[in-house]
């Protein structure tokens, strides 16, 4: 077993040596389905507080050369168009140079005539209608002049209403923006603090403003905003952990759609608690289909719709009754129509619960396995130090994310069926009998993947530390098959997915992340360009001066230099934070 | 700035603008503190002439913020108004009185843009659907409708 081994500490993907191992030992699967999907790389990237700056560098750079101006004005242009640099320059050659300003308030004078020489030492402010000494007054690029206090006064109202990103001028009617580094000296002369603040929002406005950056949406939140290169659907690892969806900024949900996720949270947040009592303790009403439950008194119970209906046989009745009897019901009678009522209601309940209860059942085994890393691993660090013919452990640890990662595919896979085979989103999309196909065939798909997801977990847990060398060996090549095998399943649900189901709807609306063998794309730290190359970026005299000091006080997310460069490749994505920190 | 401070200098600017009023009134409406209180003015607005509203007289009520003129000021109607704008709270549905506001204006100035929407009403930015739903199809019944309100409410 010693020449399959060998290879394996000149390879950059982790994953290889499964491939290497499986072809000696002559397996089936095809080689072609073992690369890993993505093979582009990092693209996403990590954006901390101290690396906000130097991220939209690039942008502001790119803009003031083109243009010639400086740094405040570059950054109105881009907060303008949404950090999107080729629209701001497309909108430059289409409509030229002063559509362009005019349109983001962007107003350039090179002269001011109002404090020549020859201009009064005194001036009427229009706002506070006193009379200023004009070197009291400040004269906006666009021309207009009000007196220092006045306009500090008019930045303090704007951006404690968190304007800061557009603070106009305050002459009616007039749509430039104020010159940054003006309110930025005429706020910190009174409320360093708001000074401060006003900075913030602007240089957050890379992140709030831009469609390819977003905050990581974890509670407690990290700080942390995430980059990507392209606005392909996607999900991204943060360096805090946390995982999640880069179009709807929630916690990562493939294989289901964003609109899926966002029916089936709000379902079970409305029902996953409350679904057992309900099914025990209420009805459902036979015209809306809610469930109602009985408060006491006769068997003749109205829902909140005003529907009447018998607590007995659940039929629809008249409102009239006595103790014994309702008028125009008698339960006895078979009624088909309202038979079928009644038990499509119970059946969209025990559908869900279906969905609901598996989904939950992969949720809670994937809590539970996540505890198992540690002593998964501790196994790990007994056999390394049992002499064993087998040295290389790595096999455990690949099981481990394979193990997590088509856990994860399969919980989301349950949500998506229940929406992909409901008749919630796709009743006209497709027939009763082509709706059946392929359920049936997903299912298939599901349960094969389930299977050797179980198999998988099995074997991991399995205490191999204690066993013999050629028991170990045995459950190696187990787990590598089935990590191979789960893998595949998993890549070809997503296929499934893609062509036969959702790719054959009328409705493009559901699109779902893209399945990655090594797991979700983990975030890489932001360096510039020019860091990159040996020069340290500089904050700017934008005023950002709390970068420093503000470092101690925030956790650094992770230790300095294990992700730099290409290291990062060397890492498996798919592993949890934690046991990346120990390797 | 410390709220004490901008309310100085709101009281500064708004005893300079009663002053102006007081010196030179403009010709449909007059203004002015309701009692001690610089901070709460009572206006009275001449409907229009050429306005359904027209003979009428519209008590509006003006409440200054402490950082006036920064914040704009709130301005509703006392009397009641048939008007697309205007709905029964009083509420003055006017873009220089929210996001068009400018430290620049005046009440002065507010004041004029309330009697020239008297007579303009903006039918495609309604605050009453219902009335502006009338002005666009049916201008005869808005102005008989408007002007029997100016009678029972605005006059005398």
């Amino acid at each position: 077993m010693d020449d399959y081994l060998s290879g394996e500490e000149e390879d950059d993907y982790y994953y290889t040596s499964d491939q290497e191992s499986l072809e000696g030992l002559d397996h089936e699967y095809d080689q072609s389905n073992l690369q890993p999907l993505s093979s582009s790389g990092n693209t996403a990237k990590v954006i901390t507080k101290e690396s906000l700056l130097a991220a939209q560098r690039e942008d502001l750079r790119r803009v003031m050369e083109l243009l010639t101006l400086k740094e405040h004005h570059a950054r109105t242009l881009l907060i303008h168009h949404r950090w999107d640099v080729e629209k701001l320059f497309a909108v430059l050659v289409e409509k030229g140079k002063d559509y362009l300003f005019s349109g983001a308030g962007l107003t350039l004078v090179e002269d001011d005539p109002t404090f020549s020489p020859s201009s009064p030492m005194m001036m009427t402010c229009d706002i506070c209608v006193e009379d200023v000494a004009t070197h009291h007054m400040t004269r906006m690029d666009c021309g207009h002049c009000f007196c220092n206090s006045c306009w500090a006064a008019h930045f303090t109202v704007k951006i404690n209403e968190g304007q800061s990103k557009r603070i106009r001028c305050m002459a009616y009617k007039c749509n430039a923006i104020c010159d940054e580094d003006v309110v930025r000296s005429l706020v910190s002369e009174t409320q360093p603090d708001l000074a401060d603040k006003f900075d913030r929002f602007l240089i957050e406005s890379y992140i709030e403003d831009n469609k390819m950056v977003k905050w990581c949406p974890s509670t407690p939140h990290c700080g942390n905003a995430i980059r990507v290169e392209d606005d392909e659907l996607c999900e991204v690892e943060c360096s805090c952990g946390f995982q999640f969806c880069f179009s709807c900024s929630y916690r990562a949900h493939s294989p289901c759609s964003c609109s899926m996720w966002e029916l089936w949270r709000k379902k079970c947040h409305d029902e996953s608690e409350t679904v057992n009592w309900i099914t025990v303790h209420t009805k459902p009403c036979p015209k809306c289909f809610k469930p109602v439950e009985k408060n006491g008194g006769c068997n003749l119970v109205t829902c909140i719709c005003g529907q009447s209906f018998c607590w007995l046989c659940g039929g629809a009745t008249g409102r009239d009754h006595t103790w014994s009897s309702i008028s125009g019901h008698s339960c006895g009678r078979y009624q088909e129509d309202k038979e079928k009522q009644l038990e499509r209601a119970k059946r969209d309940l025990y559908r869900y619960m279906h969905y609901h209860n598996r989904y939950k059942a992969h949720i809670d085994s994937s809590k539970l396995e996540d505890r198992l890393s540690d002593t998964i691993l501790e196994k790990v660090s007994i056999l390394e130090k049992r002499q064993l013919q087998l040295k290389d452990f790595s096999w455990v640890t690949s099981g481990l994310h394979r193990l997590f990662r088509s856990r994860r595919v399969l919980s989301y896979s349950y949500p998506f069926a229940f929406y992909m085979f409901g008749e919630e989103l796709f009743k006209d999309e497709m027939s009763a009998e082509e709706r059946e196909i392929k359920q049936n065939l997903f299912e298939d798909q599901q349960q094969q993947l389930e299977a050797n997801v179980e198999k998988l977990s099995k074997f991991l847990e399995e205490p191999f530390d204690q066993f013999a060398d050629d028991k170990v060996t045995q459950i190696r090549i187990q787990v590598i098959n089935l990590s191979v095998a789960v893998d595949t399943l998993c890549k070809t649900m997503y296929e499934c997915i893609d062509n036969d189901l959702l790719g054959s709807l009328q409705l493009g609306i559901h699109n779902i992340a893209p399945y990655r063998s090594n797991g979700i794309e983990r975030a890489s730290d932001f360096i510039s360009s020019r860091e990159a190359a040996g020069e340290k970026c500089q904050p700017s005299n934008s005023g950002w001066n709390s970068e420093d000091t503000s470092c101690s006080s925030r956790k650094r997310p992770r230790k300095e230099g294990i992700y730099r460069n290409s290291q990062t490749t060397l890492l498996d994505l798919n592993l949890p934070a934690d046991v990346i920190e120990r390797k | 700035m410390n709220i004490s401070g901008s309310s100085k200098m709101a009281s500064k600017r708004i005893n300079k603008e009663l002053r102006d009023l007081q010196r030179d009134p403009p010709v449909s409406c007059s203004a002015g503190p309701v009692g001690d209180d610089m901070f709460h003015w009572q206006a009275t607005i001449m409907g229009p002439t050429d306005s359904p509203f027209s003979g009428g007289v519209f008590l509006v009520s003006i409440h200054f913020p402490p950082d006036y003129p920064f914040k704009p000021p709130k301005v509703s109607f006392r009397t009641k108004v048939y008007h697309p704008n205007i709905n029964s709270n009083g509420s003055i549905c006017l873009d220089i009185l929210k996001e068009q506001w400018s430290p620049a204006l005046t009440i002065s100035k507010v004041l004029l843009s309330i009697c020239s929407l008297l007579t303009d009403p903006n039918p495609d930015d309604p605050l009453v659907p219902e009335i502006a739903h009338t002005y666009k199809t049916d201008r005869v019944k808005y102005e008989s409708t408007a002007r029997s309100w100016t009678q029972k409410y605005a006059m005398g």
